[in-house]
């Protein structure tokens, strides 16, 4: 008799359904078999118990669920409302607007120094041999020219691109770009 | 193996029981061939994994290794201590995906 000749007709739904429950019985059995012999080798090789340390340090690190409490237990929400005050300005700011204020306040980061060259181009029209002075400081500290930038337009890809090419200008503490930017703020 | 000519039930059932066997047979070849049995069993570790299944075997296991000695378990001490458990302990939302995935098989390729 060849399989051919075998038919749907053989095996009925109920049928079929038990060799699904045996078929899902096999795997069952495999992943718990798979499970016993990995343990027992972890056990005769002396690595099953390495997680687990005495009663007390466990209590210790216990996973907290509690509201309002991550779970180490630390508050999370707690520097929400706070307010700080600003050691430049002396001005109290809320927590989640305090850095973006220090960094116009101080004059560093991104968005000051953006917002400052653009004060220097407009300030171009009617200050022209200062901004010339600039030009040429910039032209010999930078490795690309930095007139072209503030020339050409402010399409907001460039914006995102050349700023982040200063990035690394920026951390380093004797970048011009810092003292220009003061003695802006002094005027 | 006998002919079904006569009408004797008895014969006929035991060649319908054949024929199924043979039939099983034939899809479990199919399975693995296809290796099908090997990603039913993946997902059905990842699943279990998932549910936490297995975290609550491993400390099942740990029951066992603490009441015949670290020295002295065996295979065996583990396999019949904790394989019947292990079978209930399997969520019916696994067993249901799994049945599913298992009868589309079957229902693709025991023709």
């Amino acid at each position: 008799m060849k399989m051919e000749d075998v038919s749907l007709s053989s095996m009925d739904n109920s049928k079929m359904e038990g060799f699904a429950q045996e078929i899902l019985s096999d795997l069952v059995e495999d992943a718990c078999l798979g499970l016993c012999f990995e343990v027992h080798r972890a056990v005769k090789q002396g690595y099953f118990f390495m997680d687990d340390t005495d009663q007390e340090s466990m209590k210790d690190f216990e996973i907290v669920d509690q509201p309002g409490v991550d779970i180490f237990g630390q508050v999370y929400n707690q520097w929400k409302n706070k307010e700080c005050v600003c050691p430049n300005c002396s001005r109290s700011i809320a927590a989640s607007r305090f850095a973006p204020h220090l960094e116009k306040c101080l004059g560093m980061g991104r968005n000051s120094s953006r917002i400052a060259n653009r004060r220097i181009a407009s300030g171009n029209n009617t200050n022209k041999s200062e901004s010339d002075q600039e030009d040429n400081d910039d032209v010999n500290d930078n490795d690309w020219s930095y007139g072209a930038e503030k020339k050409a337009k402010k399409r907001k890809s460039d914006k995102v691109f050349l700023h982040s090419l200063k990035q690394p200008v920026l951390s380093n503490p004797n970048s011009p770009r810092r003292s220009k930017s003061m003695k802006h703020k002094n005027d | 193996m006998v002919c079904g000519t006569a009408g004797n039930k008895q014969q006929q059932r035991e060649i319908n029981m054949s024929k199924e066997s043979q039939m099983r047979a034939a899809i479990n070849q199919k399975l693995i061939e296809m290796g099908e049995r090997e990603r039913l069993k993946e997902l059905l570790r990842a699943k279990l994994i998932e549910c936490g299944w297995r975290d609550q075997l491993k400390a099942l296991c740990k029951e066992v290794i603490k009441e015949k000695g670290i020295e002295n378990v065996t295979v065996e001490d583990l396999v019949a201590g904790v394989t019947p458990k292990g079978r209930a302990l399997v969520p019916d939302s696994v067993k249901k995906e799994l049945l599913q995935r298992i009868r589309a098989f079957l229902a693709q390729h025991s023709t």
